[in-house]
């Protein structure tokens, strides 16, 4: 059974620093024509003037034209080396650049398979859709693979199913970085089950763990990036994959469909007889004296990974 | 002259960052403190903690946030404030800290520290809220000085007073991060002297140093590469005016292996003398 580890994940900080994307050079500002407009003593105000700045550093950056320099010039000092607008450019590009660092931390494979400029594209139509509503960053990019199977506007540059298969597995690994993890299950711990109690036990699956089946093979394609080569972006294959995490360690491990159909059912909490005879029927071609060999194989090798935590009888 | 909190002077630490956690971990590195980023380690029950709790049972560690957002008109978000108080108490760090600034509104967050409008009613706003957050913490807040691109054009004072006259009537505790007070002297044009003379440095409980990237029209605190020489004589003028206090690096991008982010934090020394050294800090 073929199991990749994923060494550090260094993740961009939740730091103080502004993004260098905000660094390319400012655009040259025109200064608007005739006086900048006089604001009453409530526009002036702590709740009016961050209810502008918000909006202004939100609208992106395409869009920022139309959304009014002479405002800029009411509300916000400027000098002989850099105007209002300018400055307030500054903080835009600061926001959509912590946030596209933000979703290529969570999503460097996918980042890699777009490219750069397809994958920017991508999260500032994400960053428009869904504005941070947190103060934590670590769930922002959750929404990713649902919004590039429906919603993310004309589509990325590879197959849009394909892009969401790599966006869910990539996805799977940020929430298993996350998830709580406990001491996995010994071989000797499950020995302890009576042989009258195990056909009706139930294993508890290591919460630090994701179980998923894709369209395409996408742990390969990761797995390829992984190592350094630059893979062609597969067709369409079905694949299943589990991610799971031990200590500090990321793990992901590509099952068969037999495989992944007991492993489902171990993980939803069927009882031990019912998910491990689910093998027959995904092992049709099997010769009917051996899957019972192949299933205690891979039985094995799951406890012996740490997939499961516990083991409750009766 | 030391800060009237109490709050020991730990020496001269770098700021915590994932990619050197297995070295640290592994190697055990002598360092005299780390800081952490307390988001790292909120909204999570898992690997950062791991690493975490045994970094913090090894070193002494204060917190610093960015996300606590006291400038803003929304409400205290006590979710996120509990969430801090257990990290705090989970880690047992020193001092819980945080910016100077806005950071959203309307229920929408830019994840940016954003500038306040140093205004009387903004000035009231913010007290209110620092004695809120240090009432429920039981334990006072240390607030930074940012790095600020722009200035509210209905501006009273400048950030200096702001800053002093904040932390009197709240009584709050400041992190003065002296390259935010070089950067935004550059793109304000003030003098950097005048920010510190203001400053109450009885309640300046850490400094802050860092690179940052100048772009010509404005400096970006970007916190990458080394301190420049005149951050650094800035960082031995406000040690000087503390009487000694705790010193930290920090490095966010572009972060070279643990060794030379270390090296660099300890240039401090040649700037603060052998006050800043370890055999100084309190216990």
């Amino acid at each position: 059974m073929n199991r990749h580890v994923i060494d550090v994940v260094a993740l961009h900080e939740r730091a103080s620093a502004t993004p260098e994307g905000a660094a390319r050079a400012v655009r040259a500002h025109r200064a608007p024509e005739g006086p900048a407009p006089a604001l009453s003593l409530q526009e002036r105000g702590l709740a009016a003037t961050q209810r502008w700045f918000a909006r202004a550093i939100m609208t992106p950056e395409g869009q920022a034209e139309a959304q009014g320099e002479a405002e800029a010039a009411a509300r916000l000092q400027g000098s002989a080396r850099l105007g209002p607008e300018g400055r307030l450019e500054i903080y835009r590009r600061a926001y959509h650049g912590r946030l596209v660092e933000c979703l290529a931390d969570d999503y460097p494979v996918l980042q890699g398979a777009l490219g750069e400029a397809g994958f920017e594209a991508l999260c500032r139509a994400y960053i428009e859709r869904y504005p941070s509503q947190s103060p934590s960053l670590n769930y922002y990019g959750r929404l990713m693979p649902s919004f590039l199977r429906g919603e993310a506007p004309a589509g990325p540059s590879v197959a849009p199913g394909f892009a969401a298969d790599l966006a869910a597995l990539e996805w799977s690994i940020v929430e298993v970085i996350h998830e709580r993890s406990l001491d996995p299950l010994s071989l000797q711990g499950l020995a302890q089950v009576p042989a009258e109690a195990w056909a009706t036990a139930h294993l508890v699956p290591n919460p630090a763990l994701r179980l998923q089946s894709f369209d395409y093979p996408v742990n390969a394609f990761f797995q390829a990036v992984r190592e350094g080569l630059s893979p062609a972006i597969p067709a369409a294959s079905p694949s299943a994959t589990v991610v799971y995490r031990s200590g500090p360690t990321i793990w992901r491990m590509d099952l068969t469909a037999p495989m992944f159909v007991v492993l489902s059912a171990l993980v939803s909490g069927e009882n031990l007889g019912d998910a491990l005879g689910r093998a027959a029927e995904g092992l049709g071609d099997v010769d009917p004296a051996t899957v019972g060999e192949r299933v205690t194989y891979w039985f094995r090798e799951w406890i012996a990974s740490g997939l499961f935590v516990g083991v409750q009888t009766g | 002259m030391s800060n009237r909190f109490g709050l020991p002077n730990l020496g001269v630490g770098i700021g915590l960052r994932t990619v050197h956690y297995p070295h640290i971990v592994e190697a055990q590195p002598q360092v005299d403190w780390f800081e952490i980023l307390s988001d790292n380690y909120l909204h999570t029950a898992g690997r950062p903690l791991h690493f975490l709790d045994a970094i913090a049972a090894r070193y002494p560690v204060a917190m610093h946030g960015v996300a606590l957002s006291i400038g803003s008109v929304d409400p205290l978000d006590r979710a996120y404030l509990a969430e801090l108080r257990a990290l705090r108490d989970r880690t047992g760090a020193r001092w819980v800290s945080d910016h100077l600034c806005w950071t959203g509104v309307a229920g929408r967050n830019s994840h940016d520290l954003l500038p306040m409008p140093y205004t009387e009613e903004a000035l009231a706003h913010v007290v209110g809220r620092v004695r809120a957050v240090q009432d429920f913490l039981g334990a006072p807040l240390a607030l930074e000085n940012p790095s600020t691109y722009a200035e509210h054009a209905g501006a009273v004072m400048p950030e200096w007073e702001f800053l002093a006259r904040l932390a009197e009537q709240a009584d709050c505790a400041l992190l003065l991060d002296v390259n935010n007070v070089y950067v935004s002297a550059y793109n304000h044009g003030f003098d950097p002297d005048a920010y510190l003379a203001a400053i109450p440095f009885d309640r300046v409980v850490q400094l802050h140093v860092a690179g940052h990237t100048h772009h010509g029209t404005h400096i970006l605190d970007s916190h990458i590469g080394p301190v420049i020489g005149e951050v650094w004589q800035l960082l031995g003028s406000a040690f000087e005016r503390a009487g000694g206090v705790s010193v930290l690096l920090e490095w966010d991008a572009e972060i070279p292996d643990f060794e030379a982010t270390h090296a660099e934090a300890l240039r401090a020394l040649e700037f603060i003398g052998q006050r800043g050294a370890r055999l100084q800090a309190a216990p």
